[in-house]
């Protein structure tokens, strides 16, 4: 492979990483944040590909992405369940309220 | 099966917890899956002691696991110890599989602190991290748990690809997967920059402010033994990572600079807001998760200092945070109550767990006669060696922000009467407040005759250094 080729590569796998990253922080639902963790995972087996990690990394990558699915989507059945919904801007606001305030001393 | 432990006995202590963990989750009694648990990790600890008193290094030249790995083993049999107290929170038919989580997430810290490649590193923290979040969620008190699981995995799969990036960077740099190879590193600059990536990854997990997202929620919500293994073996193992990560590439000359300097940064940072955090934290669990993100800080900014004098003193305070954040988290888990105002009276109420609050509190402020004040002196003697006073300032900024916190806890402690919501702490298992003594014990034991601890430490440099601190 070529220097800009995989220069070109390893661009576009360090954006899917960053794009991922950043909407998997953002996302307002729960499982668009695990979509983008998806997409972050898709980034980083490409990025371990074009710069020639063994076949072991891959895998590696492979195996943690489908965890992160699996307990992901527990998480959002569990938080449908609990919460009657997987927004995140409702489950703080949820939260907020079953905080006690502390008592004026 | 013992000569097999006696020639490997590092493998038999990432073994121990994962087949523990098997047996925990096979296991539909809740005491019985508990007691099961616990024989894993004890025999862990015991096999991490032995190694590691017989000197029995498990790579050449990596003295910060031959150090943190027992740590972390005899941490995990603590909590599980006092975890057992905890189960009551959680409905029977969960308990054994937060058991097995717990141990999963030890296993997964020691396989991870054990692993002579990058590869098993990596696996071995995403196994700790996803049990962790597993078992934020299972061992949830209010919903608000779900809540914190969540951003767990959130950020945690953030800093999961994140790492693996960087492991490509520097696998790339280095023409291998052996964490050993840092030191042949051909491309310095791309061994720099996967680094820099692979300890901001780890300092998520570790909870480093600015970068821990997760933990207000997390700690805020879950049970008390979901906080302990998160707080005390997942944080320490996080650390512990760093520090060895770190102190690898201030053993490589080439990379030294550039890897110290974002130590450095990352140290300061993590003092500061974690400090200012932990002021105004209204929730006990929440405030030992912000004390240790500033304690760390002063843990990252030892080993930025590159130096063996600077590595040692960040062994010794890693274990002196360790101690404090077990009484601490410990002793919530007597009172069944993390809010604040539930440790009001406590001195009166339950002396035993508020002498362990106390003395935690102590050993974070870095009071004299305890071990907290032996790592902080060790830190200020290896800057001003160094001739990096801003550190020194720094360190004593982070202990006069304890003395704020730490004072706030100790005050509810024994200057204030219980409220009526929080006199519900009697319990049949309050034997179980046992390792929660002990880490108050041993603060301040180490703290008054320390020549075991600095022995180790210093061993522990002259391994990782190759030569005398």
């Amino acid at each position: 492979m070529t220097s800009a080729a995989l220069l070109s590569g390893l661009a576009l796998a360090v954006a899917l990483v960053v794009g991922g990253a950043v909407a998997a922080l953002t996302a307002a639902n729960a499982m668009k944040k695990i979509a983008a963790l998806m997409l972050a995972f898709v980034g980083a087996a490409l990025s371990l590909a074009l710069l020639g990690a063994p076949g072991g990394a891959i895998l590696a990558v492979v195996a943690i992405a489908f965890a992160h699915t699996a307990i992901g989507v527990s998480i959002a059945v569990r938080l449908q369940e609990a919460y009657g919904g997987v927004e995140t801007g409702e489950l703080d606001a949820a939260d907020e309220e079953d905080e006690p305030r502390e008592p004026e001393t | 099966m013992i000569g097999w432990l006696a020639a490997h006995p590092w493998q038999g202590v990432i073994v121990a917890p994962f087949l523990g963990a098997a047996v925990a989750m096979a296991i539909p009694h809740a005491r019985l899956s508990w007691a099961a648990a616990l024989l894993a990790l004890i025999g862990a600890a015991f096999i991490a002691a032995d190694a590691s008193l017989r000197s029995v290094a498990p790579h050449p030249a990596d003295g910060a696991s031959m150090f943190s790995a027992p740590l972390l083993a005899v941490l995990a049999a603590l909590c599980a110890f006092a975890g057992g107290g905890a189960l009551r929170e959680m409905r029977a038919s969960v308990a054994p599989f937060a058991m097995a989580l717990a141990l999963c997430i030890a296993g997964g810290w020691t396989f991870a602190l054990l692993s002579a490649d990058w590869i098993g590193l990596a696996l071995g923290v995403e196994t700790a991290w996803l049990a962790s979040a597993a078992l934020v969620a299972l061992a949830e008190v209010k919903r608000g748990a779900l809540n914190g699981a969540l951003r767990m995995l959130a950020s945690g799969g953030v800093a999961a690809a994140l790492m693996l990036v960087g492991i490509g960077f520097v696998a790339r740099a280095t023409s291998s997967t052996e964490i050993a190879a840092l030191l042949n590193a051909d491309n310095a600059a791309l061994c720099i920059a996967g680094l820099v990536v692979v300890l901001i990854a780890l300092a998520l997990k570790a909870g480093l402010a600015p970068l821990h997202v997760w933990a207000g929620a997390a700690f805020g919500s879950t049970g008390a033994l979901a906080s302990m293994f998160l707080g005390v073996v997942g944080l320490t193992g996080a650390l512990a990572l760093m520090v060895r990560v770190g102190a690898a590439a201030a053993a490589a000359p080439q990379l030294a600079t550039g890897v110290e300097a974002m130590l450095a940064a990352l140290g300061a940072a993590s003092i500061l807001i974690g400090s200012v955090q932990a002021m105004g934290a209204a929730n006990v669990r929440r405030l030992a998760a912000y004390a240790f993100a500033s304690q760390a800080g002063c843990v990252l900014l030892s080993v930025s200092l590159g130096s063996p004098a600077g590595f040692a003193a960040a062994l010794v305070q890693m274990f002196a945070l360790a101690a404090a954040m077990l009484a601490l988290l410990g002793a919530t888990a007597a009172t069944r109550d993390a809010s604040l105002q539930a440790l009001d009276g406590l001195g009166r109420r339950h002396p035993v767990a508020g002498v362990a609050v106390t003395v935690g509190a102590l050993s974070l402020m870095g009071a004299p006669l305890t071990i907290g004040f032996l790592g902080r002196w060790r830190l200020i003697e290896a800057a001003v060696g160094a001739g990096w006073w801003w550190v020194a300032g720094i360190a004593l900024l982070a202990s006069l922000a304890a003395v704020f916190y730490g004072g706030r806890l100790i005050e509810r402690v024994y200057f204030r009467r219980a409220a009526s919501v929080a006199t519900l702490d009697k319990d049949p298992w309050r034997v179980l407040i046992a390792p929660t003594l002990a880490a108050a014990i041993f603060a301040i034991g180490l703290g008054v005759e320390p020549s075991v601890l600095l022995e180790a430490s210093a061993r522990a440099a002259a391994h990782m250094f190759g030569g005398a601190p």
